[in-house]
């Protein structure tokens, strides 16, 4: 694979534990690759499996899903709900041939800076390692 | 045994009662071995109704396709029931709808049909050529035996001419039913989803390769998701331009996400009763990914849809000890 390749990562980060493990992160000056293109919502829960189609086609070679440790969810239970979606949801992207490596859920709560590091890191080597994902890419409409 | 006089009577019975509003059953087609969908509304039409390996359509999606229309001001509600024919994977599309409460128990009326398992028309136009003339057929002794319009009488094996979701069928009684007309048939199939273990060994490019060149073929009929019983949702993704969900572009890479989009909406939903492959017209082995969710829900979550009515949704329900192998 091209050594060059910088992969464009989507990361959808819970409020309140992942993003804020992510500015723990920036805040402590730990370095972790900038592939990453943040998308706050509110609950892993409000992400809907088909984000993941979308991001996929609008550009990105990985998608990174990032919430709250089981049993500590801001409204919950939301993490839960989204486990058996994601969980689902990557079964069936590896059935019709998405490579596993291009899709990550991971639990990061606010304090873990530096797990957040090493998440991101392992997300991106496995994009690197895979490389773009070009023929899922939505066409471009010429009106 | 089927016992047609036994469905008449039972029919014409439900009809005449007052809190039903109509009868759905199926009836001799006009072309070749089709049969289509009845609605009976009166019981001087009760005769034409008909059971027999050819009766394929999975009728519970007539329930939720309904049109509603407003209640005119100073008029009550219709709240008459709906009776319905059901097979067994039928009923379990019934109780399905029932868990997610998109019917309730009150409107429908169940008749339940134990059925020994249906034809997939394409095996049966291979070997007997497409008819054209009305044709019959039925279950006799472990054969399905076909009443050709010219007068001849052809039996084949079971297994040859039975369509694939039946060979590995579970649950051939009705699961839920207000009455039923004959009795239960001994279960004869047992499923190890050897085609979707198959097919999951492959590694990632072979199994983008084998869809890709069968999404390619899609050309966005919908008919995978009308003809789906538990496709009933009134706001669409497909339909909804704002946001634009999924474009309708007909090209490979928009056929790709909404065709994993349907797959995916029928996750721990889907009943296998195998209607959107029997009516793609292209041919998409759509059962194939319909199933490997439904193994994916049986092992990770012991859940199986359509069997209990009183069970929760498998995706608005969880377990705190779920598995989560792949979360970093």
């Amino acid at each position: 694979m091209n050594d060059k390749f910088e992969p464009n990562i989507v990361a959808f980060l819970c409020n309140w534990c992942s993003y804020a493990g992510a500015d723990l992160a920036g805040t402590s000056r730990i370095q972790y690759p900038a592939n990453l293109n943040i998308i706050r919502v509110m609950c892993t829960g409000r992400v809907n499996p088909l984000f993941v189609l979308n991001a996929f086609q609008q550009g990105a070679d990985g998608v990174l899903v990032s919430g709250c440790h089981p049993g500590d969810c801001h409204y919950m239970e939301g993490n839960y709900y989204a486990r058996r979606r994601f969980t689902l949801m990557r079964e069936l992207l590896e059935y019709v041939g998405v490579d596993p490596r291009r899709f990550h859920m991971s639990w990061v709560s606010a304090s873990e800076g530096a797990k957040w590091k090493e998440v991101v890191e392992e997300v991106v080597e496995n994009a690197k390692a895979v490389g773009p994902f070009d023929q899922f890419r939505r066409n471009k409409i010429n009106w | 045994m089927v016992d047609l006089d036994k469905l008449r009577t039972v029919a014409k019975e439900t009809v005449s009662r007052d809190d039903v509003k109509y009868l759905i059953g199926w009836s001799q087609g006009t072309f070749g071995y089709r049969v289509s969908p009845h609605f009976v509304k009166t019981p001087q039409e009760v005769d034409s109704l008909t059971f027999s390996p050819l009766c394929s359509n999975n009728l519970a999606t007539y329930l939720t396709l309904t049109e509603k229309l407003p209640v005119p001001r100073g008029e009550e509600p219709d709240t008459r029931k709906v009776a319905l024919m059901v097979k067994g994977c039928d009923s379990r599309a019934v109780v399905q709808q029932l868990i997610e409460q998109g019917i309730t128990r009150e409107q429908v009326y169940i008749i339940g049909c134990p059925c020994q398992g249906v034809v997939d028309l394409q095996k049966v136009d291979e070997k007997l050529g497409e008819g054209v003339e009305p044709a019959q057929a039925s279950w006799e002794n472990g054969q399905i035996s076909f009443q050709l319009p010219d007068g001849k009488t052809e039996a084949f094996p079971r297994e040859d001419v039975l369509a694939d979701k039946c060979i590995t069928c579970r649950y051939p009684n009705p699961v839920l039913s207000d009455i039923l007309l004959w009795d239960e048939v001994e279960v004869w199939g047992s499923d190890d989803y050897e085609d979707v273990k198959e097919l999951d060994s492959k590694s990632p490019e072979e199994k983008w390769a084998f869809w890709q060149d069968k999404f390619s073929s899609c050309i966005r009929c919908y008919s995978c998701r009308n003809v789906c019983p538990m496709c009933y949702c009134e706001d669409c993704i497909l339909d909804r331009l704002n946001p634009t969900w999924m474009f309708r572009s007909n090209n490979v890479v928009e056929n790709t996400a909404f065709q994993v989009a349907r797959a995916f909406h029928l996750a721990g939903r889907c009943i296998e009763c195998g209607e959107c492959e029997r009516v793609c017209p292209v041919d998409i082995p759509l059962m194939k990914i319909n199933r490997k969710l439904y193994k994916e829900v049986r092992e990770k979550y012991e859940f199986e849809p359509g069997l209990d009515p009183e069970s929760k949704p498998l995706q608005a329900s969880y377990r705190p000890d779920d598995e989560e192998d792949f979360i970093l």
